[in-house]
C-alpha cells in the first residue's frame, strides 16, 4: 500500500483558509488503511477545521465526502457534484489522487491534506515500514525477499558495509540491516552462496532516475 | 476568566464506570453519554462534543484491570491523548479533555473529578470556539 | 568594491567581456587541455570548463579548471548538480576555490538519459538556483549551508545561465529574476541564432529593472555546417535556429559552409556589441577551439 500521513493541523488550516466552502475528501483504499485519510480521518479533520474556524471567528463550510479511490476515474465521478458545490478540494488521498483529482477538475483548486510517505506493510498495528521504493527492476529474488534498494540505508546490492553491528544500521538503532535479514533468510532457505553473486552496477534507468514513468498496456487501449 | 454561564460538560463513560446520584452535577450542565465499552470512545465523538458546546469532556472508563474487554480502556486512553494534542494545537487547550478510571460504584471520587473540572475550567475559561457565537 | 576575478574586473570596467569554452577530454589526457589552452590563451577572457557536458564522462571540470589555472588562462567552472548532493557540491567548491578557480557557472546539466551512461542514477539534490544562492553564501557569509563558519570562504564570481529561446518564453525572465535574487553576477546565455526573440528577452529582462543587475554575455557558437544546424535545431533541447538561417547555410558550397557559420557568427556579435543591456560574449565553438581566435580578432574584441 501507499502509506501517507496527516499534515499539521495548522498547515493545513492555512492551506484552506483562502476558501469559503471546502470539501474535505477522503481516499478509501491505501490511506484509509494507514489511518490518513479514509472516512474517519476525514471526520475527525472536518470537525477540527470548523473548531479551529470557529475560535478564529472565522466562518468555513465544510462538506465531507471519502470516496474509494481517488486514483480512478470510474471513482473520482461520484465526487464531481460535491466538487461542483465547494471552492476547493482538501484531498486525504495520496499524491497521485491529488493529481489525479486536479486532473479531472482542471478548474477547481485541489489541497494536498497529507504526506504521502512510501510503499509500505503494516508490520503491527499501527506500525508501517517501507519496502519497496519502485525502482522498475525488481531483484527480490536474488535477495531472499528482502530488498536492499529500498532498506539498506546505502542501497548497497553487495552488503552489508561495515557500520553494521548486532543486526542493526549504523543510522539509527531502531533499523534493522537490510543485509542482515537477507543473510538469515538466505540462510533458512539454504541460499547463502546468493551471497557470493557480484552484484554490477544497477540500472536506474527504470527508477524515477530515468524521468517521469508511464506504464502502456498496449492490449487494453482501445 | 470568570465562567459567567453554567459551564457545560458532556461525559462519556462505559457501562461500569459510571452511574449518576442526585446533586452530582451541580453548578454546570451535564451530557451523558453512555457507551457499551470505552474502547467505542472515538475521537471525532470528543471533537463534536465540543462543537456542540462543552466547555469540558471527560471520558469515564474502568480501570485497566477491570475493563471487561481487556484493551477497552487503554485504547480509549490513547485516542483521548491523541485528541488532547489536536485541541493543544488548534489553540483550544488539551486540558478541556480528560479520561478517568471510576468505577460506578464509587460515587464519590466521580464527584470529586467533577468539582475538579469545574476548578479547572475557571482557569481555562470556556470552550474558546464557541466564544464568539454564543 | 575589489574585483573577484579578471573576468569581474573586465566587465566591472563596462568593457565588453569574451569568454570560451573548452570541453575537457574523455580521458586523462592533460595534453589535450593544453592543446586547447594554446587555442584560446591571449583571445578570451576567462575560459568555461564544462562539467561532464551531455551526461558524458570526462576529465573532472575541477581538474581541468586548475589546469587552466597553472597555464594562466583564467576558468570559469561549470557545475552541474545532476551528479553531486550538497555535501559534494560545497567541498568542490571549497576544493576548486582553493585550486585558484574564481569564477564559477551553476548549471542544472543535461539529464543522464542524453549522455553514454543512461543507466546512472542522478542527483538533484538541490537545482541551480540554489546551487547559486549557496556559493553567495559561502562567498558573502562566509559559512557553508549548515551555518558553520568556513576558516577561508570562497570569493568567487556566480554566474548562471539563461535560455532566453525555451518555452514558456513569458517565464524566461521571470526566472532570471529569480536567479539574479538568488546571488548570480553575470549571465552567459544560450547560442543566439533568432536574434529577434533574443532582443525580446533582454527588453523584457530591462523592463523588469534586471538589466542593471547582472552581466548578461550572449552565447553564440559558429555553425560549421549545415547539418550541425539542422541536428542542433530538430536535437538539441531549447536550441531555436530560424529557417532563414538553416537556408542560408544550406545555399552554399559545402567546402565554404564553415566560412559561412564563422561570418554569421560575426554578424551575431557585431549585434550583441551594440545592444544595451549585453555585456559581453560567448563563445561556444564546440570541438572548434580554433575557431576562437579567428572569431575575436575578426569581431575587433582584441
Amino acid at each position: 500500500m501507499i502509506t501517507a500521513s496527516q499534515k499539521p493541523i495548522n498547515e493545513i488550516a492555512e492551506l484552506v483558509e483562502p476558501y469559503k466552502k471546502v470539501l474535505i475528501l477522503g481516499c478509501g483504499t491505501c490511506v484509509k488503511t494507514c489511518f490518513a485519510g479514509g472516512e474517519d480521518e476525514v471526520a475527525v479533520l472536518a470537525s477540527v477545521l470548523r473548531l479551529k474556524f470557529k475560535k478564529m471567528a472565522r466562518s468555513i463550510e465544510i462538506e465531507e465526502l471519502t470516496i474509494e479511490r481517488q486514483c480512478e476515474n470510474e471513482f473520482i465521478q461520484e465526487a464531481s457534484s460535491g466538487v461542483d458545490r465547494n471552492d476547493a478540494i482538501l484531498s486525504l488521498a495520496c499524491g497521485a489522487g491529488v493529481q489525479a483529482m486536479a486532473k479531472r477538475f482542471a478548474k477547481k483548486v485541489v489541497l494536498p491534506g497529507v504526506n504521502t510517505s512510501f510503499i509500505g506493510i503494516q508490520e503491527s498495528p499501527g506500525i508501517f515500514t517501507e519496502e519497496c521504493s519502485g525502482c522498475g527492476n525488481c531483484g527480490l529474488a536474488t535477495f531472499g525477499g528482502i530488498c536492499p534498494v529500498t532498506r539498506c540505508s546505502k542501497k548497497l546490492l553487495n552488503g552489508p558495509c561495515g557500520g553494521s553491528q548486532k543486526g542493526l544500521c549504523e543510522i539509527d538503532p531502531d533499523t534493522p540491516c537490510a543485509w542482515h535479514l537477507i543473510i538469515e533468510r538466505l540462510t533458512t532457505l539454504g541460499q547463502l552462496d546468493n551471497l557470493k553473486t557480484y552484484i554490477p552496477p544497477k540500472n536506474w534507468n527504470t527508477s524515477l532516475s530515468g524521468g517521469p514513468r508511464k506504464l502502456i498496456r498496449e492490449d487494453h487501449i482501445i | 476568566m470568570k465562567i459567567h454561564n453554567k459551564p457545560k460538560l458532556t461525559l462519556f463513560h462505559c457501562l461500569n464506570s459510571f452511574k449518576e446520584t442526585a446533586s452530582m452535577f451541580d453548578g454546570c450542565e451535564v451530557k451523558t453519554v453512555k457507551m457499551a465499552c470505552s474502547s467505542m470512545t472515538k475521537d471525532v465523538h470528543l471533537l463534536r462534543a465540543f462543537e456542540s458546546g462543552a466547555d469540558a469532556v471527560l471520558v469515564l472508563v474502568c480501570r485497566e484491570k477491570a475493563c471487561r474487554y481487556a484493551e477497552g480502556s487503554i485504547r480509549a486512553e490513547k485516542r483521548v491523548n491523541y485528541v488532547k494534542t489536536i485541541l493543544d494545537d488548534i489553540g483550544m487547550d488539551g486540558k478541556r479533555l480528560n479520561i478517568f478510571n471510576t468505577s460506578s460504584k464509587d460515587s464519590g471520587s466521580i464527584n470529586d473529578i467533577i468539582k475538579k473540572t469545574l476548578l479547572e475550567l475557571e482557569i481555562i475559561g470556556p470552550n474558546p470556539a464557541l466564544n464568539h457565537f454564543n | 568594491m575589489k574585483t573577484l576575478s579578471r573576468l569581474h574586473e573586465k566587465l566591472s570596467n563596462g568593457e565588453f567581456a569574451v569568454t570560451g569554452e573548452c570541453g575537457p577530454p574523455r580521458g586523462s589526457s592533460k595534453e589535450v587541455i593544453q592543446k586547447k589552452i594554446k587555442l584560446l590563451n591571449g583571445f578570451v577572457d576567462a575560459v568555461n570548463v564544462t562539467d561532464n557536458q551531455t551526461a558524458i564522462v570526462r576529465m573532472s571540470s575541477i581538474a581541468a579548471s586548475a589546469h587552466l589555472v597553472a597555464q594562466g588562462l583564467e576558468p570559469v567552472m561549470q557545475m552541474v548538480v545532476r551528479d553531486r548532493n550538497r555535501i559534494a557540491i560545497q567541498s568542490d567548491i571549497l576544493g576548486a576555490y582553493s585550486l585558484g578557480i574564481k569564477n564559477i557557472l551553476c548549471l542544472s546539466g543535461d539529464h543522464q538519459k542524453f549522455g553514454s551512461q543512461p543507466d546512472a542514477m542522478n542527483v538533484f539534490d538541490i537545482d541551480s538556483i540554489n546551487l547559486v544562492r549557496t556559493v553567495k553564501d559561502m562567498r558573502d557569509k562566509g559559512k557553508d549551508m549548515s551555518g558553520f563558519d568556513l576558516d577561508v570562504a570562497p570569493r568567487m564570481f556566480i554566474g548562471a545561465a539563461a535560455n532566453p529561446f525555451a518555452d514558456p518564453f513569458e517565464y524566461r525572465v521571470i526566472r532570471l529574476a529569480k536567479k539574479i535574487d538568488a546571488g548570480a553576477d553575470f549571465i552567459q546565455t544560450q547560442c543566439i541564432y533568432n536574434m529577434d526573440r533574443f532582443r525580446e528577452w533582454i527588453r523584457q529582462a530591462a523592463d523588469e529593472g534586471l538589466a542593471d543587475k547582472v552581466y548578461i554575455l550572449g552565447g553564440v557558437t559558429p555553425l560549421k555546417s549545415a547539418g550541425m544546424a539542422r541536428y542542433m535545431n530538430n536535437k538539441v533541447a531549447g536550441m531555436d535556429i530560424p529557417e532563414e538561417i538553416i537556408k542560408r547555410m544550406d545555399g552554399i558550397d559545402k567546402k565554404n559552409q564553415a566560412d559561412e557559420g564563422i561570418k554569421i557568427c560575426l554578424e551575431t556579435i557585431q549585434e550583441l556589441k551594440e545592444m544595451d543591456g549585453v555585456h559581453g560574449v560567448h563563445i561556444m565553438a564546440i570541438e572548434w577551439e580554433e575557431a576562437v581566435g579567428l572569431i575575436v580578432e575578426q569581431a575587433g574584441l582584441k
